[in-house]
């Protein structure tokens, strides 16, 4: 059984090595659309179509990309920064700053914080959502000062409002392409003078400013917290030495750390499933790939569940826990599981009628069905389609224990 | 249990995040479904539909103070004036040009405005100033909703109180009960494969931990909210987002649906740039969804019943910035809307000339007592059973 677990946790930390699931995922490379066209042409229309279509493939791309992986903890902690850095495409319009700050996540997805702050300080994506291009030293805006110190790297409460008025002057000068996420700095924008963030004075620049945040030992504790928070429980709180699995700002340290701690195991420690990770289970387990669905059914459920890739409802990210236990998602969940169970592979309910439900319970990963709910599948026996498709709802299934 | 499966499901399944623990006593389906429809929602029973603008909406230039020469100077390049203005309510104050039915609305005296509402030392976060004022907790010790915890002293019936949309606002979620949700898209009992499964799915099982139990209950919910709105909600809405939810509202209380707290809600009011193109569109948004839905109201056996309470997490930073915006703020004016409604202005407005230490207007009456003029007069609940340790209430009916 140790042996096991260990193996478990050994496969479930893999990453950083070749994928040969991913290398089935389809590429998908999106065009620079430039700035908006003359409203009216012709020009016009093709650019709206462009850019609707440019959506809908990024999130298909993406959505391959968190089934196909034969090692999914790097998607799993890309999508997690996704909402860490919760950043919508409603406003950035653009896909492809969207896809080039994905890509800058997955790249940094298990690496160094450091990194990543930095990185997303300057995304281009990120800064137009948060007004950054429109930051002026006679004027400054504060949204993105304000909301990387308390949603990306300290937390609430951490700060004070001279921290932000100060760290959106160590923002200024950034100028964003809209169209490519490209940023760069106009010297002559820049407040260079020295200014105090958080107790620290000198003259900050955006790199200098990340970096800063990143030092202090309240950004440990913080992103432990979140990660605590999105993988284990809202409502506990992490052990007192899961920030020092952090000190050296590893993001691959840190989930080790989670992982091997005993809070993994804990069945205390229950979890209600997003729309878009439950919809990737249920396609890894049938091994259905989201792009060979209905492409406009899938994303209109899924948009009804409130949850589509690159369109978080806001800088806070997601919703947790009982927000997505509503019996009005239900019935578009019901309606997706419709649409993966047509299209999977069912064979691993090939079993003899009598250990068809276990064999259901295995298969999609449930420790456990309740008795309401084995008593309720033992009645689809004769059908495999209707068994895992109710068993997709169930309530065990829904969330984890 | 097995370990390792515990293990791998963490990841493989893309697990989600956690949750505090909602549940009560079950009823059956049958029970729900015949209790809604047989029984409607008795006559002259009040109901209060919460309108949430999401993001933080500029009260200053919602309702202006014109004559407040520090609101001109302050923020010179948003500042409202002339024919952005509707004609004065008071020697200080117009509404947004924007805001034309909700402007008659007050001269029929059915429109209070509870001025510079907030909590004390505001501390100018979206997330955490909505965590406040959906919970009513100053601290985060209290997660639950204020509407949940009501929620909680109710016999539990998935109809008392409900949001629409898919997705559970926090103020809905009580320590023992949850609101349910109608989508706007229809709510309807499943079909097909599987769906002859799916109800008994539903029913409460002695093994279920509180949040499995929870998902249990959101299917035996939709069977019963289906079952009663499902016929109800087939016309299909028109305009836009908050006029098309709360119309469904309107349809749903002139069919007597027993229902006694509903939930709307508007988003991107964080007007950091280019506010006067994208608030005025959404104020216009708000006026039309409300002179619509009053009118709706006016047309049934309910428009003395229902009273609209309108609030965002906080108003806007009185001096704008060059970005034609504004940036986070403290205080801003609630809006209480209904025939039952003593029209005018409650609490005082704060004065653009004295601002706190961050340059935002004094916060001059606590959120919590609106609510508990709320609670008592439209819910008819003592605010201290809902908001421990609080008493004082702003009462404008």
């Amino acid at each position: 059984m140790q042996r096991g677990l260990e193996a478990t946790r050994e496969t479930v930390l893999k990453h950083g090595i070749e994928d040969p699931g991913l290398n089935s995922a389809p590429a998908l490379t999106l065009p620079d659309l430039g700035p908006y066209p003359t409203p009216n042409t012709s020009a016009w229309t093709a650019f709206w179509n462009s850019i609707y279509g440019g959506n809908n493939q990024l999130v298909t791309w993406w959505l391959d990309r968190m089934t196909l992986a034969s090692y999914p903890l790097n998607e799993r902690m890309t999508w997690f920064w996704h909402g860490h850095f919760a950043t919508s495409i409603s406003k950035v319009v653009y896909p492809l700053p969207m896809q080039v700050q994905n890509n800058t996540q997955r790249k940094l997805a298990l690496g160094n914080f450091r990194d990543l702050a930095r990185e997303m300080v300057l995304d281009g994506a990120l800064n137009f959502w948060l007004d950054n291009e429109e930051n002026y030293v006679e004027s400054p805006n504060e949204n993105l000062a304000r909301e990387f110190m308390e949603l990306f790297t300290l937390g609430v409460g951490k700060f004070t409002q001279d921290d932000v008025t100060s760290a959106a002057m160590a923002l200024t000068g950034y100028e964003t392409t809209q169209w490519t996420g490209a940023v760069s700095l106009n010297a002559t924008g820049h407040y260079s003078k020295p200014i105090t963030i958080l107790g620290r004075t000198a003259p900050f620049n955006a790199q200098g400013f990340a970096a800063l945040v990143v030092s202090l030992r309240q950004n440990a504790n913080f992103i432990s917290d979140r990660l605590w928070f999105r993988f284990v429980s809202s409502t506990t709180s992490p052990p007192p030495n899961l920030a020092a699995h952090f000190n050296d700002r590893d993001v691959a340290s840190l989930v080790n750390a989670l992982v091997r701690s005993s809070a993994w195991t804990n069945p205390a420690n229950a979890l209600v499933k997003s729309p878009v990770e439950w919809f990737v289970g249920a396609c890894r387990a049938l091994k259905v790939q989201p792009s060979s669905l209905n492409q406009t059914n899938l994303q209109w459920d899924l948009s009804q569940m409130g949850q589509i890739p690159f369109n978080p409802p806001n800088v806070g990210g997601w919703p947790s826990g009982q927000a997505w236990l509503s019996g009005a998602a239900l019935q578009y969940k019901f309606a997706v599981a419709q649409l993966v169970v047509a299209a999977g592979d069912l064979s691993p309910l090939s079993v003899p009628s009598s250990k068809m439900v276990q064999a259901c319970a295995d298969w999609l990963g449930v420790p456990e069905w309740s008795r309401r709910t084995a008593n309720s599948l033992a009645a689809a026996t004769s059908n495999p389609s209707e068994m895992v498709t109710a068993a997709l709802c169930a309530p065990e299934y829904l969330v984890s224990a | 249990m097995n370990d390792c499966l515990m293990d791998r499901r963490r990841f493989l399944q893309w697990t989600g995040a956690g949750v505090f623990a909602a549940l009560t006593t079950q009823l059956s389906l049958e029970t729900l479904a015949g209790a809604a429809s047989s029984s409607p929602l008795p006559t002259n029973t009040p109901i209060l539909v919460i309108v949430t603008l999401y993001g933080g909406n500029d009260g200053l230039n919602t309702v202006v103070p014109f004559t407040d020469p520090n609101y001109h100077s302050t923020r010179s390049n948003i500042a409202l004036s002339g024919s952005q203005l509707l004609a004065p309510i008071s020697d200080s104050l117009a509404f947004n040009s924007s805001m034309p039915q909700i402007n008659t609305l007050y001269g029929q005296n059915k429109v209070a405005i509870v001025q510079g509402v907030s909590y004390p030392n505001p501390n100018l976060s979206h997330f955490s100033s909505m965590a406040i004022w959906q919970s009513a907790s100053l601290t985060g010790a209290i997660t639950s909703g204020w509407i949940g915890r009501w929620l909680d002293l109710q016999p539990h019936n998935p109809f008392t109180a409900i949001g629409i949309g898919s997705t559970l606002p926090p103020l809905l979620v009580g320590d023992k009960s949850v609101a349910s949700m109608v989508d706007l898209g229809g709510i309807w009992p499943p079909e097909g494969s599987g769906a002859t499964i799916l109800p008994s799915l539903g029913q409460p099982s002695s093994s279920d931990v509180p949040l499995v139990a929870s998902a249990a209950t959101s299917i035996s919910d939709l069977y019963a909210t289906s079952a009663v709105l499902g016929p109800l909600v087939t016309k299909s809405p028109s305009g836009s987002f908050l006029n098309e939810q709360l119309s469904l509202v309107a349809t749903l209380i002139n069919a007597n649906v027993p229902t006694r707290v509903w939930e709307v809600n508007l988003s991107s009011f964080d007007t950091h740039a280019g506010e006067q193109e994208y608030q005025n569109a959404l104020l216009a948004e708000v006026d039309a969804a409300i002179g619509t839905f009053m009118t709706s109201i006016g047309s049934g056996s309910r428009s003395n019943d229902v009273t609209v309470m309108i609030y965002s997490e906080f108003g806007r930073r009185v001096k704008s910035n060059a970005s034609l915006g504004t940036d986070h703020g403290s205080s801003g004016p609630v809006f209480i809307i209904g025939n039952s409604v003593k029209g005018g202005l409650y609490g005082e407005q704060p004065s653009c000339g004295s601002l706190d230490v961050n340059g935002n207007l004094q916060v001059t009456t606590d959120f919590r007592s609106v609510y508990g003029g709320v609670l008592e007069d439209v819910l008819s609940t003592p605010v201290g059973d809902v908001i421990p340790s609080w008493s004082s209430t702003v009462s404008v009916q």
